[in-house]
């Protein structure tokens, strides 16, 4: 095991034949996002309806399962509107901005592979290499780093409308999606304490069929990143960066025709990217018992698979049942109990490792856990009330 | 170590062909018949009578600078939580220190009302004490369209008394 995993396809020399695989697998994975996110929004839209008691899409192809790509088509043939006081240059450079982002996260996610005895190594063309686009040496930052950038194209989005709901839709995505990325960094961190590592191949690798970070991690920094995730995504219950009934339609209102499909397109690729990850980081990615030794090569596809299935429909399950937060309950949410509590269990899981090694005694480690958790905890709830005080006093002097 | 980004540069320049490629497409088969109403601002068919603000709540800003604390704190734990093997004991203790000292500053932040976003009307109903017994109905609500007439309740208490 090492710190930085390497695709043993592009350890060596790149020559031509090289090339020629990493083309074929990155047309595969850009395909394969395509027609998930199509798959993905069509799915939502009918499962919701199921929920509603409606029927949703029926008329594009079987059950509907091309309403999507007729949105798209229907999209493309509409006329697109910029404002007259817009900044266009920005205007237009915003959607790219969401959109590559969300195509870049999803290179590093291992797909498939046998774990168990091959290390996840297959044979593509006489080459071998992982079931995964890259496994580059920075791994996981590169998500987190997309997710940052992903930022800026909401912000600029809605700056650069000059309309009024826009500017205000953008500038809570803003104070929104970088409030839950801290406790998304920390819990992302209690991972790499586990797995020692950065790549999302050794984290797949370090866990096994059933052996997952989940359990290793103490379920708490699943929990906060599936929670802090939904908030990055904005996907109700977070999804305030569009509150239809306060902001119109959010940061993207004044867009229109293929702008605004790129905008949809990366909101649902992100849903997809995120449940992968948490696949990937939380649930032992492809791994998974392995029934049928004639077809072992499917085993790891098809346990990813559904994991990921479970994931999204977690995903549109939430949205279909929980009401949307007040901002000042998310922002509370987000500062005062993910973050804290992400950075404690972290600490934990640290100290966990360390009286491990040192044989220091368990009974002593927890109770001084507990002990601190308790008089933080007092401390930060203390806080909280002064800070309440101390609004009420600024209000009455005026 | 840098052909491991090649995939990822691949990606790239799809992602940004599909984009632009969109662009291309919708401009041209898509219709252009602008005119000043739909270039205006969206403000649900009103005539927009306000430019867009151009001042903030400074709680967003502080929000940004928050974060910018805790950005830092965590590529601080990057290191320690990738090398926590060897450093034992004492990169132990020295990351918590380090965390006190963090989680010491967003006591203060938030103590000082630097993350306040609620409503404050609801704070201070929730710790004012029992409304006084005489505020009703009748004696709150201003009633209209009634003048020169008597008001019934008031007829009745009146009698009473």
């Amino acid at each position: 095991m090492s710190v930085f995993a390497v695709d043993p396809l592009l350890a060596g020399e790149v020559g031509l034949e090289v090339l020629a695989v990493v083309l074929f697998k990155v047309l595969v994975v850009f395909v394969l996002l395509i027609v998930s996110v199509m798959l993905m929004i069509w799915a939502e839209r009918k499962i919701i309806s199921d929920m509603q008691n409606r029927i949703g899409p029926t008329r594009a192809g079987p059950w509907g399962i091309l309403q999507t790509l007729a949105d798209g088509l229907k999209l493309i043939f509409k006329e697109d509107l910029i404002p007259d006081n817009a900044n266009r240059t920005v205007f237009k450079l915003a959607p790219l901005l969401t959109l590559v982002p969300a195509f870049l996260t999803f290179s590093i996610i291992p797909l498939g592979g046998d774990f168990t005895d091959k290390d996840g190594v297959i044979s593509l063309f006489g080459n071998d290499t992982y079931l995964q686009l890259a496994d580059p040496p920075i791994g996981l930052l590169l998500f987190l780093a997309m997710s940052s950038v992903a930022v800026y194209g909401i912000m600029l989005a809605g700056w650069s409308s000059g309309s009024k709901y826009p500017l205000l839709g953008s500038v809570r995505a803003t104070s929104q999606m970088i409030s839950y990325e801290a406790a998304l960094g920390l819990t992302v961190a209690a991972v790499f304490l586990q797995s020692g590592s950065f790549s999302t191949h050794t984290i797949v690798s370090e866990q096994s069929v059933w052996q997952w970070n989940m359990w290793f991690t103490g379920f708490v920094p699943m929990a906060i990143f599936m929670i802090a995730a939904t908030a990055e995504l904005n996907r109700p219950p977070f999804d305030l960066v569009e509150a239809e009934q306060e902001l119109v339609g959010g940061f993207h209102t004044e867009y229109s025709s293929i702008r605004f499909a790129l905008f949809y397109l990366a909101e649902f690729m992100n849903t997809i990217t995120i449940s992968a990850i948490v696949v990937t980081i939380f649930l032992g990615g492809p791994n998974g018992p392995i029934f049928i030794d004639a077809v072992a090569w499917l085993w790891p596809i098809l346990w990813f698979t559904v994991k990921l299935f479970a994931l999204l429909f977690t995903f549109i399950w939430m949205r279909a049942t929980l009401p949307r937060f007040r901002y000042d309950q998310l922002m509370d949410l987000g500062w005062k109990v993910l973050t804290p509590v992400a950075l404690g269990w972290l600490l934990f899981l640290g100290a966990r490792d360390v009286a491990n090694d040192r044989g220091w005694n368990p009974v002593l480690v927890v109770g001084v856990a507990v002990t601190a958790f308790a008089v933080f905890g007092a401390l930060l709830l203390r806080a909280v009330r002064m800070g309440k005080q101390v609004r009420e006093l600024e209000e009455m002097r005026g | 170590m840098l052909a491991q980004y090649l995939p990822v540069l691949g990606l790239l320049i799809f992602a940004l062909l599909f984009g632009v490629g969109g662009f291309l497409t919708s401009g041209l088969l898509a219709p252009r018949s602008p005119n000043a109403r739909k270039a205006a601002a969206y403000e649900c068919g009103m005539v927009p009578a306000k430019d867009t603000p151009e001042r903030f709540p400074v709680t967003f800003f502080l929000v940004a600078m928050i974060f910018i604390v805790f950005d830092v704190e965590i590529i601080f734990l990057y290191p320690w939580v990738i090398a926590n093997g060897t450093l034992g004991a004492f990169g132990l203790f020295s990351i918590l220190i380090f965390s006190f000292l963090v989680f010491e500053s967003l006591l203060y932040l938030v103590s000082s009302g630097a993350l306040e976003w609620g409503p404050v009307s609801q704070i201070r109903r929730a710790r004012t004490e029992m409304v006084d017994a005489d505020r009703t109905t009748s004696s709150t609500v201003r009633r209209v369209g009634l003048e020169g007439r008597p008001l019934e309740p008031q007829d009745q208490t009146e009698e009473a008394g």
